[in-house]
């Protein structure tokens, strides 16, 4: 039984979660960092906890504070989203320790796909197919270079050097040939060792003009593991999603079938339950391989749930009840297309950007999802991921889902900070993405030298003359009368006089 | 009425002028709607809506899905540093507060001091007034486009 969840993450997963917390009909705990106060996550929790601490170290990463907030308020179920210490087993140990639920799977899973090579080693011997490469048992720098150098001719060119513990792009190094090998080690260790305290590396070969296909695994303690299908996110830029789909448009019945159950078999290696996620590179001939395992609730969860009528969080959720999972057997239907709203300027190499969100309007209509961590109103600040809120649409098929989001990009109007949505929208028209030969170097490949929006004069004319009329009939000054009257003379409504007949 | 705006690095001169409720150039009639929004009407009878917001100098424009952002330059002003509106022009951190509330000033006087990318930006008395608010104290983070002192006749 669960009544009372905690969740430790902010933003829009926060909302998404305290959401399905309410629905579910749970008393819901949001615990924010006093940069958050005031923030749309802290108003859909029953309670929102304030912080102590000033950076995300003392914050959102303090596992003592976060328990100590738990114990008080009688929580008996801890929700960690992505990112901040939802793969940590350290912490997952440490609330179950605590006699509390920990939503997501047992520490030991979260510790066996959290290392790479260890990852890479059991789903080896899990009959998964990982990508041709060498594990290295070396960690002394001399015997590591000789153990690569050795691996590489069996690996064969270009190469890619990992981490083990890995992500981000750090600790990474592609190797055209043999004469860059040794330099690229040297630099991949130092790399691994200032960010993750850790050295090892290891080698893959370079899979170049591959798809990034992930499979949603979900498992509950009534020893049911399943797949929900695919997704595909091959669309990037500097390593991070930006484009996800379901189906991904090159599956058929027979690869996601066998996908399906390479995933389900990599979760059933480590006794996985709960929502995770195996990723794995398509290449263009059908061969799939093992990537890596994301432990945790996904960003790019709700293609899946559009696609398959399943509400992964609230699956999460009754599994880590104890319950068994309620979906069915795996049932596809339409497309579904989610676009990442990031303050950050594409035109710019996607430097992150902030202000405040003056107009904040998000479309609506059939097919139309919107997971938003901000509204009208709210500043974007420098302190957290510039992520601001997720668009997925859902239709009938590709082409039809395509369609609604360039209508639904089109109505949306954010002012006052840089975004991406442009961006989106002439995403949406690139011929690889139309024609679904998305593969992960697509941005690359079409924007080497930057990206820089395409518009007519007519649009721009009409832009100065709304300035024009916008300044001439004092547009700002009301706007500006609207800031004052919210901080402005107290209420007269600050008592309540209910009068009984 | 005339204004001058910078976009994308270039200088423009745009005239409206209004007949009723109609703001008219070229081409185009334009009407504010009650919500503050603009129908943008083009001589073939097309209508669309558009969505602006003023932020520091600079009006962000949604027009047909595109979004420009236009900087209101003040005709025949210095350029320079002390020009400044009473909003923070950029995100920063408040220097030095030289005015308090009901205090009187005159045109030019300086208001405030702010920290913003290294650099220390003077907010000046835009006319004669009195100062009717002060949002912020020393060492105060603002963002921009923040409302720094509020001024009456």
């Amino acid at each position: 039984m669960i009544n009372t969840v905690l969740v430790a993450n902010r933003g829009e997963i926060a909302c998404r979660i305290l959401r399905a917390c309410s629905e579910a009909g749970l008393t819901s705990i949001a615990i924010y960092a006093e940069n958050d106060a005031g923030s749309l996550f802290t108003e859909l929790a029953t309670v929102a906890v304030p912080l102590e601490g000033e950076t995300i170290a003392e914050t959102y990463l303090n596992q003592q504070q976060i328990l100590a907030i738990a114990a008080e308020h009688g929580v008996d179920a801890i929700h960690p989203g992505f990112g901040f210490l939802s793969e940590r087993a350290d912490f997952a140990q440490a609330v179950i320790d605590a006699g509390i639920n920990w939503i997501g799977p047992s520490p030991y899973a979260i510790e066996m796909m959290g290392d790479k090579m260890t990852a890479r080693m059991t789903m080896k011997a899990a009959g998964v197919p990982v990508i041709p490469g060498e594990e290295i048992e070396s960690e002394d720098e001399a015997g590591m270079i000789s153990a690569i150098v050795e691996a590489s001719e069996r690996v064969g060119y270009p190469l890619l050097l990992k981490a083990s513990s890995g992500g981000g792009g750090k600790g990474m190094r592609k190797v055209e040939d043999s004469a860059n090998l040794e330099e690229a080690i040297k630099g991949a260790r130092r790399e691994a060792i200032a960010a993750f305290g850790d050295g090892r590396v290891y080698v893959e070969r370079l899979l170049t003009g591959s798809k990034h296909v992930e499979i949603q695994v979900l498992g509950d303690t009534h020893g049911r593991t399943i797949h929900l299908g695919e997704r595909e996110c091959s669309v990037q830029r500097r390593h991070q999603k930006v484009f996800e789909e379901a189906p991904c448009p090159v599956m058929t019945d027979g690869l996601r079938a066998r996908m399906g159950e390479a995933a389900v078999m990599a979760a059933q290696a480590v006794d996985y339950v709960g929502a995770g996620t195996v990723e794995f590179l398509l290449a263009s001939n059908g061969e799939f391989f093992f990537l890596e395992m994301n432990t945790r609730i996904q960003v790019e969860h709700p293609v899946t749930e559009m696609v398959t009528g399943v509400d992964l969080v609230r699956e999460q959720l009754r599994i880590a009840a104890g319950q068994p999972m309620s979906c069915g057997d795996l049932m596809m239907r339409g497309h579904s297309i989610e676009v990442r709203l990031y303050a950050e300027d594409a035109t710019n190499n996607f430097l992150p950007a902030i202000g405040p969100l003056a107009v904040f309007r998000a479309p609506t209509g059939p097919g139309i999802r919107l997971d938003t961590g901000v509204r009208e109103g709210d500043m974007v600040t420098p302190n957290y991921d510039p992520m601001l809120a997720k668009l997925i649409v859902w239709a009938p098929s590709r082409v039809e889902a395509l369609e609604r989001m360039r209508r639904a990009l089109d109505e949306f109007v954010v002012l006052g900070t840089t975004t991406n949505i442009r961006f989106l929208r002439e995403l949406c028209d690139n011929r690889d993405v139309v024609s679904g030969r998305t593969d992960t170097t697509l941005i690359d490949r079409f924007w080497p030298n930057g990206w820089a929006p395409t518009y007519s004069d007519l649009s721009l004319d009409a832009a100065l003359m709304v300035a024009a009329v916008s300044e001439s009939a004092g547009l700002h000054r009301t706007q500006v009368s609207k800031t004052e009257s919210s901080n402005g003379p107290i209420s007269p409504f600050q008592t309540l006089n209910r009068r009984y007949p | 009425m005339m204004h001058e705006f910078k976009v994308n690095s270039e200088m423009v001169e745009v005239t409206v002028a209004k007949d009723g409720q109609d703001w008219l150039l070229g081409d185009y009639k334009a009407q504010v709607l009650d919500d503050g929004r603009i129908m943008v009407q083009s001589r073939d009878g097309r209508s669309k809506i558009a969505h602006s917001a003023k932020v520091g100098d600079v009006w962000w424009v949604h027009i047909d899905g595109h979004i420009f952002c236009i900087e209101k330059t003040e005709a025949g002003s210095a350029d320079g540093d002390s020009d400044g509106g009473m909003t923070a022009p950029m995100p920063g951190k408040i220097l030095e507060v030289k005015v308090a509330n009901g205090q009187s000033v005159t045109a030019g006087e300086l208001l405030l001091v702010m920290e913003a990318m290294k650099m220390e930006h003077r907010i000046v008395a835009p006319s004669d007034g009195v100062i009717t608010m002060v949002n912020f104290s020393t060492g105060d983070q603002v963002q921009q486009g923040d409302i720094l002192v509020e001024m009456g006749e």
